[in-house]
């Protein structure tokens, strides 16, 4: 409680100082968006759609990615369906969506030869747990590659039993997890960073004498679970998501690029684009909305809906009860203030339309789809993908150097 | 109620307690003793208009608050931090209802979490690196409290 309140106090004052002449852009309609063509070096096709068989998902955005056995070419498999995620750190597969018998990827080791690593992963709605295991990745469409990638294979057989310390509801299965893998191109360079150096941290990285008996582990950098664009030969300091824009009505697919790199090629120049500094240690960012200043914002494709407070706006009434999904009778349009731990500000237009009525289109895409944000402190400010429609949405690295910036940040 | 002006007569300890134990939403402080030692954390104890709130607080920057009736019965728990924590050992008894619940599909995908039942209320919100939630059992909250003092 009381960081909060010394974050409020330093809201206050950047605010005043913004209020008093600080920058703001990226009011009125938005800028005619540029996106890249999908192709090498550094551009992968995204598609929003229903998600893999089994999965009606809604605001997903989907890549495909091909997952080697280490230096053996002839044992590969690609993987569709994959969720861009800039919410979390590395790559996932569903042991569901992999064929371990013809791509039997070699697991790591916690530098014991015959003690094998796992990872619990955890969400705000449950965990994943599977084993660590090595893959040469590529990109099918860009051609990016990466060797030896730290790859969690959630829900692997070979590790039926879920530490008592991973707590459920587990996610393990394709249709529990909404996808057939995710790939974690968040500001993070690695997923649980030095706190699982010094520490087995409670529910994250096991060491498993046997398959059964996998005990809370520290885990060193090389051995986490790693951002797959930090071990790419070059455009690894971060990522641009390019999404066309949807209208009021939703659409049934939406296609754009997942850009890799920021500053590095022709391709992905930082340009015009507002710089939005990231708490170093939390990601956040700050986003004054109605006179509030919300302290725990992001901007996240891994969220399918904006999630904020505005109880002018009504929830749904359908179940379940309570629906926490926003229904205004009416699309209403909203602005908030994002603002980083720099002083640059940003001004987020966005739409809220009856999230009943963009249901029954059964379209998979929607920019004005919003939600009630459950965060305690009341806080919580959540631009997901439905902002990314129609923006070009940067996301860089921590430590890295993107532009003329070092991560981790958000711009657009 | 304002929790933060106790605050001044905090009393800080350190883990001594090695009892492994699932303790928390339910339990009594001897199960927040367990707690601490659990993670290995620092225990600040607060109180106010009855109701006292252990605060422990691990070297990584997660902080967890457990609210104690007049009783000495844990009717809620608040955490943020870095990581996602234990659930099973937060929720105590509470939590195969919370599982149950959470199962159900739920807007907020990965991100975000609410259960409001009679008997339990969850909230869990955030990504890697930032995580924050609160539980509580509204049959157990004092009725001079405010549940938006959990936080």
């Amino acid at each position: 409680m009381r960081n909060l309140i010394a974050l409020s106090l330093i809201q206050v004052t950047f605010l005043a100082a913004c209020g008093g002449g600080g920058y703001t852009s990226g009011g009125g309609p938005p800028p005619s968006q540029n996106i890249a063509t999908p192709g090498p070096p550094n551009v992968e096709t995204i598609t929003v759609d229903m998600g893999p068989s089994g999965v009606s998902a809604v605001n997903t955005a989907y890549v495909s990615i091909q997952i080697c056995v280490p230096n053996n070419p002839a044992m590969c498999q690609t993987i569709d369906h994959v969720e861009v995620d800039t919410g979390s750190t590395g790559l996932r597969i569903l042991a569901g969506a992999l064929n371990l018998t013809n791509v039997p990827l070699p697991q790591e080791t916690n530098g014991t030869p015959t003690v094998f690593m796992t990872e619990c992963l955890r969400f705000a709605d449950g965990s994943s747990y599977g084993s660590l295991r090595f893959a040469d990745i590529t990109l099918p469409v860009s051609m990016k590659t990466a060797s030896s990638v730290v790859v969690q294979v959630i829900g692997d057989p070979l590790y039926p039993t879920v530490p008592s310390t991973c707590p459920g509801p587990a996610e393990n299965t394709v249709t529990a997890f909404g996808a057939n893998g995710i790939l974690g191109v968040g500001p993070f360079a690695q997923d649980c960073g030095s706190a699982c150096v010094a520490t087995a941290q409670p529910s994250t990285y096991y060491s498993c004498p046997s398959t059964s008996t996998c005990g809370a582990s520290t885990a060193t950098l090389a051995q986490q679970v790693a951002n797959p664009v930090t071990l790419f030969s070059s455009d690894n300091n971060g990522v641009i998501v390019e999404l066309r824009p949807v209208g009021s009505a939703g659409a049934a697919t939406v296609t754009g690029s997942l850009v890799f790199g920021i500053g590095t090629q022709s391709n992905n120049a930082l340009g015009s684009a507002t710089v939005l500094q990231e708490d170093t240690f939390s990601g956040l960012i700050t986003a004054t909305y109605k006179g509030t200043a919300y302290s725990h914002g992001f901007i996240d494709s891994g969220s399918n809906g904006n999630f904020f407070t505005d109880s002018s706006i009504k929830t749904c009434t359908t179940p379940p009860s309570p629906n926490p999904w926003y229904c205004p009778s009416a699309e209403v349009s909203e602005t908030a203030t994002l603002q980083g731990t720099n002083a640059m500000m940003l001004t987020a237009n966005f739409s809220v339309a009856n999230a009943d009525g963009l249901f029954n289109t059964g379209y998979t895409a929607f920019s004005n789809l919003g939600g009630t944000n459950p965060d305690p402190t009341g806080m919580g400010f959540d631009l997901g993908l439905p902002f990314f429609f129609g923006r070009n949405v940067y996301t860089a690295i921590e430590n890295a150097t993107a532009g003329s910036y070092v991560g981790p940040y958000f711009a657009y | 109620m304002k929790l933060t002006g106790a605050l001044l007569s905090s009393i800080v300890l350190t883990a001594a307690v090695a009892t492994p134990a699932f303790a928390a939403l339910g339990g009594d402080s001897a199960t927040v003793q367990a707690d601490v030692a659990r993670m290995k954390g620092a225990l600040r104890i607060t109180s106010s208009a009855g109701v006292t709130v252990h605060e422990i607080t691990t070297s990584y920057g997660t902080v967890v608050r457990e609210y104690l009736t007049p009783g000495d019965k844990v009717f809620a728990v608040s955490w943020h931090g870095p990581v996602n924590l234990d659930l099973r050992q937060m929720l105590g008894d509470y939590y195969t209802q919370y599982e149950q619940a959470a199962s159900m599909p739920h807007p907020g995908g990965h991100r975000h979490l609410a259960i409001e039942q009679p008997g339990l209320v969850v909230q869990v919100s955030g990504r890697m690196r930032a995580f924050v939630g609160r539980a509580w059992v509204p049959g157990l909250v004092p009725q001079n409290f405010s549940v938006n003092d959990i936080n």
